[in-house]
């Protein structure tokens, strides 16, 4: 499979990427070819920290931290409107009757052009595993993350393509071995034309954001996962322990004079933050962590 | 030196909140020499500070040290500055007031808009009225444009504050023109009903009108609808997840800047922006970022053989190991600590029905031991003698591999944006490959990671 030939982008093939010489201060031009859009999308403007570029915000969104962008693909498809996180078609436009009748169906392949001619793209795995009983087995149907399932799809941009949706509304999951019927989409254009902006139909203000916890400090005391580390730590303040082992904070730990042992969180509990503070108190409860310790 | 069109550079800011008057002072990060996965230095860098009274940068300075909160302990918030840059010839310059000039233009004739949104009440109740929108309308000038996010459903006369932008006055020093965007402060909105008085800076949401406050994810319509987590608001913990009707002062939107000559639109361009908490260890980077999503979008999956190179491989495993460093992986594995499991793949993948088991061997996935194995691979990397690298990747069709194997392979006990095993984005995973780690030699990511690799085929000693 290709993709459509791109502008030349000279500096993004020196060996460290572009985002990284940015952050250490060493990528700073006066002067961008205009067709070089990576790096316009790296670019750092004079005196904005590292924390203003898109490559220190997470990207695992499950919901996410300072943006969804799972919401970005809602819209990709001119006429519907799908589920940020599943492979629901949540909105239609009235009309044509054929796209307005989509509603709740599901969006389970689609057919993507390619120099070698149309590859089909599921947009649905088997989850298989282990049952309590120790026998592999099928545990279920799960829509992939649409940012890796579209990644070929971004360069049919302006053009139509044709989409395999179940021939129902579907509130469960669709085997992408089941009937579908076939329906020919446009595919909106991901970023402006000759920019490297995310295109305005795309995403609306205020989309972005939208399916992230409200308030966001809610989820820093109800979320008791830690897949975000590196924006939103866990394992803090980390000494070495008798027999090798490591001892430290829980990042969401009321701190006591030393370091550890480790609270493990139950969504709450004796010696973590709790809601309140977070609702409060962020500002003094949470550090910042430089080189992994508690620092103001 | 005519100008063909404009942009707005970087098409994408986030800005981060905090209560501090005085924003986040730049700063470079670095990668220490001659220790490639020690944490990354932090060095003052050019800071430029503004007159907000003025809208002038009124001087600029390299801080001797970064804080990231005031003598008060208030976080100071990231402010971006977003820069307009114009096409002349085929190449971006920075737009100053002579290129305007040499183009018969004046900075009078520039104008700026800027639309932000907190659509999180909406996203749940699905009523137009909850959207909270704030637009400044076509300005010119200097001076602050406060971000008033006004909503249908609001207490008449209130509104939630999301910050302001100033269109910075161009001097002799910095000429180019810019606007500032200052985030909120981070701080919670409530209802009128169920609000508890210390959580809230004000009262803005009039339950009368409109049913965020008392709404549950329950009783979406049709279920599948919510958000996915769903149930993540605050709520009064009866059960149903009864929402307090609280709202944040986060928001994102796009900001536009247009030239106006003989009342025509000549020249015009938008960026986007978003507010979001603070990154709380700036000094690491998550593994997979907005940034490679926007990269894989503009430049696709594949990756030119010439564009591939050891150190774009060497920072997807750094940034890796800075996960790794901050994250206790005896918990995340799903051992049991103090007798129970922590929330984590493992008790997620139990949700699924697969057997609850630790994700890796539980003996092995000490911090200190996890980090070891990182250096490890890092080392065999930078020796070129890790060509099976490639094999403990998990592909992105391959997350719903729950098997012992399939669940070890990495990035390993991070959840991505489908609820399951996070996989790196095809264009990450292709430049590793694409950099020499594409050659199997083990059976599986289980004996790849946890022992030593098997001598690839042809290679062995003699």
């Amino acid at each position: 499979m290709t993709t459509k030939v791109r502008p030349k982008n000279e500096t993004a093939r020196a060996g460290v990427p572009l985002a990284v010489r940015a952050m250490e201060g060493e990528w700073a031009p006066d002067r961008i070819n205009t067709g070089a859009l990576h790096e316009q999308l790296s670019y750092r403007a004079a005196g904005n920290p590292p924390g203003t570029l898109p490559t220190t915000a997470i990207s695992n969104c499950f919901p996410g931290l300072e943006l969804d962008f799972r919401n970005v693909w809602k819209k990709l498809f001119v006429g519907i409107e799908m589920h940020e996180s599943d492979n629901l078609v949540v909105g239609t436009d009235p009309d044509p009757e054929e796209i307005r009748k989509l509603r709740y169906h599901r969006l389970v392949a689609v057919s993507i052009p390619g120099a070698e001619g149309a590859v089909v793209q599921p947009l649905v795995i088997n989850v298989r595993g282990p049952n309590p009983r120790g026998k592999e087995t099928d545990l279920g149907l799960q829509a992939l993350e649409w940012s890796n399932a579209f990644a070929y799809l971004v360069a049919a941009g302006g053009q139509r393509v044709t989409c395999a949706f179940s021939p129902r509304q579907a509130f469960d999951p669709v085997s992408p071995d089941a009937p579908t019927i076939s329906v020919t989409l446009l595919v909106r254009s991901f970023f402006e034309p000759g920019s490297a902006v995310i295109a305005r139909d795309l995403v609306e203000p205020g989309q972005l954001t939208q399916s992230l916890c409200s308030p966001w400090q809610n989820d820093y005391r109800e979320c008791a996962c830690y897949y975000w580390a590196a924006s939103r730590p866990d394992f803090v303040n980390v000494e070495a322990a008798p027999g090798g082992t490591s001892t430290g904070d829980n990042w969401m730990q009321v701190r006591g004079s030393q370091a550890g042992p480790y609270l493990p969180d139950g969504f709450g509990g004796p010696g973590l933050l709790t809601y309140e503070d977070m609702f409060r108190r962020w500002e003094t409860e949470l550090r910042f962590e430089i080189a992994g310790r508690d620092t103001e | 030196m005519t100008i063909r069109s404009l942009r707005i550079l970087p098409p994408l800011a986030i800005a981060r909140l905090g209560s501090s008057p005085e924003p986040l002072e730049n700063y470079d990060v670095r990668v220490p020499p001659g220790d490639p996965l020690g944490f990354r230095e932090i060095h003052g860098a050019e800071t430029l500070v503004v007159d907000r009274r003025r809208g002038t940068i009124s001087r600029s300075y390299t801080p001797k040290a970064i804080h990231f909160k005031d003598r008060r302990r208030r976080v100071k918030p990231v402010a971006p500055f977003l820069e307009v840059w114009a096409d002349v010839n085929g190449s971006l310059v920075p737009l100053t007031t002579s290129l305007l000039e040499k183009n018969k233009l004046s900075i009078d004739d520039v104008e700026w808009r800027a639309q932000v949104g907190n659509h999180k009440a909406f996203r749940r109740t699905g009523e137009t009225d909850d959207r909270i929108d704030a637009d400044t309308g076509w300005f010119r000038g200097h001076g602050l444009h406060r971000l008033a996010g006004r909503c249908p459903n609001f207490i008449d006369g209130k509104s939630i504050p999301f910050g302001d932008v100033q269109f910075i006055r161009p001097g002799r020093k910095f000429p180019g023109l810019r606007l500032r965007f200052t985030p909120a402060k981070g701080l919670i909105y409530g209802a009128v009903d169920l609000h508890r008085l210390d959580d809230v800076a004000d009262v803005v949401y009039d339950s009368r009108r409109g049913s965020w406050s008392g709404y549950s994810d329950d009783n979406a319509v049709p279920p599948l609808s919510v958000t996915n987590p769903g149930w993540i608001y605050a709520n009064i913990g009866d059960g149903r997840t009864t929402s307090r009707g609280y709202l944040d002062d986060e928001c994102d939107g796009i900001v536009e800047v247009r030239i106006i000559a003989g009342r025509k639109t000549r020249l015009q361009a938008f960026a986007r922006i978003g507010a979001g908490p603070p990154d709380f260890a700036p000094d690491s980077f998550p593994v997979r970022t907005i940034a490679d999503e926007l990269e894989q979008a503009l430049l696709g999956p594949d990756v030119a053989s010439s564009d591939v190179s050891p150190e774009w491989t060497e920072e997807i495993i750094r940034r890796a190991f800075e996960t790794v460093r901050l994250q206790n992986t005896v918990a995340l594995n799903g051992n049991p600590i103090n007798g129970a499991v922590a929330n984590s793949m493992a008790s997620q993948d139990s949700d699924l029905g697969r057997a609850e088991t630790p994700i890796m061997a539980p003996a092995i996935v000490d911090s200190v031991a996890l980090q070891a194995l990182h250096q490890s691979v890092f080392a065999a990397l930078r020796s070129e003698s890790a060509v099976w690298f490639g094999q403990v990747l998990r592909r992105y069709d391959q997350v719903g591999d729950l098997t012992d194997a399939g669940r070890r392979k990495m990035p390993a006990m991070m959840r991505g944006s489908d609820g399951l095993h996070l996989a790196l984005t095809r264009r990450q995973h292709n430049a590793v490959i694409g950099s020499g780690n594409r050659q199997a030699t083990a059976k599986d990511a289980e004996a790849v990671t946890f022992t030593a690799p098997t001598t690839p085929k042809g290679e062995e000693p003699r």
